[in-house]
């Protein structure tokens, strides 16, 4: 059996070793490299306890073995191999399952709190132990979308936006835990299917799945917190041709939006005109935007989460697609605080976590929902999951939001 | 011949012959003693042999009688006799040999012989035939011109006989024609003869082996061979050679003659038969087809077959029974004892008869096949990968009916769908989750559903039993919706009531709080609902083959009904509003007819060869058609070409249900019995020279059968390239 030199480093201090070549037989998998490290910290450091690892050879994580993984990737095995290795992610357990009386149609989550908009008509409030708090009605039609403004103490300002074309900006005192409506946005002329704050926590953005008048014109509407019960929009950004599907702030001066006609499409907040747009092949349904690797995550009507570079110039690039998925992408989340995670769900009732290092195949499955994934969200390091799940045999329909 | 050398030689007395061989023994006898004698005896001999030659050749006057054939015959018995080893060609070869020697010994003795004898006896006459001088005494002439006289006595067959026996030099004599005389050949003519017989030279001295010198070999030597100086012309010029020189250069400078022709590369030979027209006479040689071959006999034919072949009694009856031409073999099978008892066979001429028709009508000329590549004959299309986008996989199942779902429709924006079921419901549902929105119980099983498709008015049409129901689902925007309300309920009655076919109610209470808007009650069970392109006339289908009252015009706005149609054309299967123009469709079991409704009149009339149809769509551009039938075919009619399809698709194994144009892209799909939807390219071109471009692109399947029923109702996302198709197994399937 052939040997490879490799050269083991890692970032974490904690888990460094000697940096010598090794001699390792090409055919070792991801099991065995794990097992090698492990032998050193535990000749180096007594009280070491075993630690799972994975290893990345040239920034790709390492799947099958050694040596086909060098060969797929094209590395000469005659150098010395420099391999990272990192500490293994380790697999999303479920921890809370909060049920809903109908579909959840969006998650949002914060450091303490969780919210949920649903189907039948009202969004709710989570602690993270999955304790309902607060049920927030008010509109009167499904809630669509649902996102935390600001929380300032006790006090936090919460937004929920409905296929009743209203977007609703509630106050809620978590301590008395009161729940007042401030403002009520309207404008829209379809149902409000997605919003999202600004980073400044000022602003909002409205979507409208809706044909203007002007035709097949939807528009997006903006909107500054303003006393007074009734808001109009401080802008409408309107050029996608049918419905817009998502949208969210690249950063306080510009508006990312994904549409039913192919396109995503970046905005400047102040002048509400079009920056650039990136033009796909399938309907968007979801994007997600990380501000650690500057990337745009789009998860479309096919099975393929695609990876865009919205500043790059020549338009329409995809830097890379994730194909595992075997129904449309309908919720695509990058984690906020690691730069190559992200997660997407499903309407195949998967819900998957990636890595951008390791493209082919993602890093876990989580197969626990029983029926369409719609959305997906994280807190810190941990993924909130919503979904529909229906208990065909009986007919009111169970839904959960999981947390993992 | 030989009777004439007789008589030759009868002519010769008998006395003279006893003196010859007397005479001749006696010359023997000297012989004999030859070789004691002295030197001197030895001449003296020779001298008395000259004279033995003179009297011989004297003796040879007397046998001018003889003719020369003769001579030579009695020469060639004698060799016979005398050496019988000798041959034929031996004899020749001493012929020759003798005229030789005796040249020889003409040449060469003269002079010795002169001496004793002043006569030369050779003869001057030439190579002439010796028989010229059969008649004279003499035989020639000498050189001297003195007669050369034949010898008086001929010697006869006894002489010759005693002369062989005597005679020990006999063998070494030879008879000299043209002297007639006997010449004894010396040891050194003997020895001659030998030495030709053996094949040798004739010289003795000569040496064939003598060692070659190669004087002119190829190798260059570095000495001449002469050392003869060079001629002094090897030193000047040529005149003549000049001249000849300069005449060449003139020719070739005034273009007489050229220089270096270029070499012909032609090929040399040539496909003697390469332009042969194979249809030439020649040319069927090539095309030879031999003859039929005979069967070979086998063992039925034998004249002793095994008992197997032997037909049996019933087999026999059966064979005489039969057609000769049904018979399997033409004759019965006869057993004989042996090959002997065979008779003669009967049917020897009229086989032999069949045999030459055979080959008399058998085909002589090879059938010419024309070798197509079926690939050839398939029409080039495009490949249904460069035809994206289309529907390929299914994405969405809408679950939610408990009865087969018989139509559906999309909302124009696609934000919605509508579905119309058997469970007596309608519901709706948001199209990109799957949720259904909005259920609501009708009075009966559903048949048809309609979204209107004019975006600014959100209504639906539905249709069950005998009544057509306009719903208002209040999905979208609520500005429509409302503006949809106030449409309605604006509707002032004319101040004069009309009498119309169906009542129109306006619902109220619970019904007008579920969307109910308005109700219009026909006289008979309404199959089928649509909408105009703008949205404000509706069409009702009233199957009934026994009436005029089929097809029913709505207006919402007037509220206001008109039947179109005076006259019954067949029962009406579904209709259609042209998207464009004032036309309208009526498709009944196998006709589809084109009405103008302003000038209320036929237009034309579309032969579907179909027996029955079930369904049909107008191409938003309206100058295209498809037709669904029950008996599994899909007609494609372009209007502006003919009353006849265009073209026939026959890719459903059962009955379609359901065909539908694509609003944007070219696109149709047809859904059928056998759960299958196909998705055709179908590109329109605006130039009216090009025909449309028909691909079928994909076969989408998902849908169960259930009480043989599989897909009944398709319909297109009016924007995306999606397919909806809804199925006898309560579901709807999107596909993307």
């Amino acid at each position: 059996m052939s040997q490879l030199q490799t050269r083991f480093f890692t970032d974490n201090k904690k888990y460094s070793v000697d940096d010598v070549p090794f001699s390792i037989p090409a055919a070792s998998e991801v099991q065995e490299l794990s097992n090698v490290i492990n032998k050193l910290l535990e000749a180096k450091n007594g009280s070491h306890s075993q630690i799972e690892f994975d290893f990345l050879v040239r920034g790709q994580f390492l799947r099958t073995s050694l040596s086909n993984h060098m060969e797929a990737e094209g590395i000469s095995t005659e150098d010395v191999v420099e391999i990272e290795y990192v500490e293994r992610f380790t697999a999303p357990q479920p921890e809370e399952c909060m049920m809903h009386d109908d579909w959840i149609s969006s998650v949002e989550a914060d450091s303490e709190w969780i919210l949920t908009g649903s189907y039948d008509k009202t969004a709710r409030i989570w602690s993270l132990e999955g304790k309902a708090v607060m049920t927030v009605a008010g509109h009167t039609d499904v809630v669509k979308d649902v996102a935390w403004v600001r929380r300032d103490g006790l006090t936090s300002l919460l937004l929920t936006a409905s296929l009743d074309q209203t977007i609703l900006l509630w106050e809620w005192n978590s301590e008395r835990n009161k729940l007042k409506a401030r403002h009520c946005c309207r404008g829209h002329a379809g149902s409000v299917d997605t919003i999202a704050t600004d980073p400044t926590r000022t602003k909002v953005t409205g979507e409208e799945e809706e044909v203007e008048e002007p035709p097949s014109r939807p528009r997006k509407k903006q909107k500054t917190e303003q006393l007074g019960l009734t808001r109009t929009p401080l802008m409408t950004l309107s050029g996608h041709n049918e419905a817009v599907s998502s949208v969210l702030w690249l950063d306080s001066e510009e508006i990312c939006s994904a549409s039913w006609d192919h396109t995503i499409r970046l905005w400047d907040a102040e002048t509400g005109s079009v920056k650039t747009t990136l033009t796909g092949s399938k309907v968007f349904n979801h994007i997600s935007y990380s501000p650690l690797c500057r990337r745009l995550a789009s998860g479309s009507t096919d099975r393929h989460v695609r990876l865009w570079d919205p500043r790059s110039k020549d338009g329409s690039l995809v830097l890379l697609s994730l194909t595992s998925h075997s129904g449309w992408v309908t919720a695509v989340k990058w984690a906020p605080s690691h730069e190559h995670q992200l997660v997407s769900g499903s309407l195949d009732n998967l819900v998957k976590l990636w890595d951008t290092r390791s493209c082919k195949t993602p890093l876990y499955d989580v197969s626990a929902h029983e029926d369409k994934v719609l959305c997906v969200d994280w807190t810190d390091s941990r993924v909130r999951h919503q979904d529909n799940n229906t208990h065909l045999a009986c007919i009111n329909q169970q839904h959960t939001s999981s947390l993992y | 011949m030989r009777t004439v050398n007789l008589e030759s030689q009868k002519n010769g007395t008998m006395s003279k012959a006893k003196e010859k061989s007397a005479k001749k023994r006696v010359v023997e006898e000297d012989d004999d003693q030859l070789p004691i004698f002295d030197k001197d005896v030895t001449e003296k001999k020779a001298g008395e042999e000259d004279d033995a030659d003179l009297s011989d050749s004297e003796e040879s006057v007397f046998s001018g009688l003889e003719d020369s054939e003769s001579d030579s015959h009695d020469e060639e018995e004698d060799a016979e006799e005398g050496d019988d080893e000798e041959d034929d060609d031996d004899a020749v070869i001493l012929d020759e040999i003798l005229t030789k020697s005796s040249g020889v010994e003409t040449a060469t003795e003269p002079p010795a012989t002169d001496k004793n004898t002043p006569t030369d006896i050779r003869n001057t006459v030439g190579n002439i035939p010796m028989e010229w001088y059969q008649d004279y005494p003499h035989i020639g002439y000498n050189l001297d011109g003195k007669k050369i006289f034949k010898p008086i006595r001929n010697k006869d067959e006894l002489d010759e006989f005693l002369d062989k026996m005597e005679n020990p030099d006999y063998w070494r004599t030879v008879h000299d024609k043209t002297t007639a005389s006997d010449i004894r050949l010396s040891d050194e003519q003997v020895d001659l003869v030998h030495r030709l017989q053996k094949g040798q030279f004739g010289d003795v001295n000569f040496n064939e082996y003598e060692p070659s010198v190669d004087f002119f070999t190829n190798e260059v030597m570095i000495h001449p061979v002469t050392n003869r100086p060079q001629d002094k012309r090897s030193f000047i010029p040529s005149l003549i050679e000049k001249e000849k020189v300069s005449k060449l250069v003139h020719a070739i400078k005034m273009g007489w003659i050229k220089p270096r022709k270029p070499k012909e590369t032609t090929p040399q030979y040539y496909d003697l038969w390469a332009k042969e027209d194979p249809n030439a006479i020649l040319g069927r040689h090539k095309m030879h087809v031999p003859a039929p071959k005979m069967r070979l006999p086998g063992h039925e034919e034998s004249y002793n077959p095994p008992p197997e072949y032997l037909l049996t009694e019933e087999e026999r009856m059966a064979w005489e029974q039969q057609d000769a031409e049904d018979r399997k073999l033409p004759f019965l099978p006869q057993k004989h004892s042996c090959l002997r008892a065979v008779p003669a066979f009967s049917r020897f001429i009229h086989e032999r008869f069949e045999r030459c028709l055979d080959l008399y009508l058998c085909p002589r000329q090879r059938k010419m096949r024309v070798n197509v590549n079926p690939e050839d004959l398939i029409p080039k299309l495009p490949k249904p990968k460069d035809l994206q986008p289309f529907p390929t996989t299914m994405s969405l199942v809408y679950i939610g009916h408990s009865s087969l779902v018989r139509s559906i429709s999309a909302s124009p924006t696609g934000q919605w769908l509508v579905s119309g079921s058997d469970d007596c419901t309608v519901r709706f549902w948001e199209v990109n989750t799957g949720r259904c929105m909005k259920t609501l119980e009708v009075g009966g099983a559903v048949k048809s559903v309609a979204w209107n498709p004019n975006p600014a008015v959100c209504l639906v049409a539905v249709c069950f039993e005998s009544t057509v129901l306009l719903l208002n689902p209040g999905l979208g925007d609520r500005l429509v919706v409302s503006s949809t309300d106030q449409l309605i309920t604006s509707y002032e009655p004319p101040e004069e009531d009309k009498e119309q076919a169906v009542t129109w109610a306006l619902s109220e209470g619970p019904e007008h709080d579920n969307g109910h808007r308005l109700t219009l009650t026909h006289p008979k069970a309404v199959k089928q609902v649509v909408w105009h392109g703008k949205g404000d006339y509706l069409a009702s289908v009233m199957p009934d083959n026994s009436s005029n009252l089929q097809v029913l015009i709505h207006q919402v706005s007037k509220r206001r009904t008109q039947n179109p149609f005076r006259k019954n054309k067949g029962l009406v299967q579904c209709v259609s509003f042209h998207p464009l123009r004032p036309y309208f469709f009526v498709a009944t079991q196998r006709y589809v007819r084109v009405y103008n409704l302003i000038k209320q009149e036929l237009t034309k009339k579309l032969m579907t060869n179909c027996k029955w149809i079930s369904s049909m769509a107008i191409h938003p551009g309206g100058d295209n058609l498809i037709c669904g039938s029950y008996d599994c075919r899909l007609a494609w009619f372009d209007l502006d070409l003919s009353t006849k399809p265009y073209k026939m698709l026959r890719h459903h194994k059962k009955a379609l249900r359901g065909v539908a144009y694509h609003k944007h892209y070219p696109l149709f799909a047809s859904g059928a019995d056998d759960g299958s939807v196909i998705i055709c390219h179908g590109m329109v071109y605006n130039d009216l020279l090009q025909n449309p471009l028909i691909v079928p692109v994909k076969v989408l399947k998902g849908h169960q059968i259930t009480h043989d029923l599989g897909v009944l109702d398709v319909t297109f996302h009016p924007t995306q390239p999606w397919v909806f198709s809804s199925g006898a197994d309560a579901t709807i399937r999107l596909f993307t």
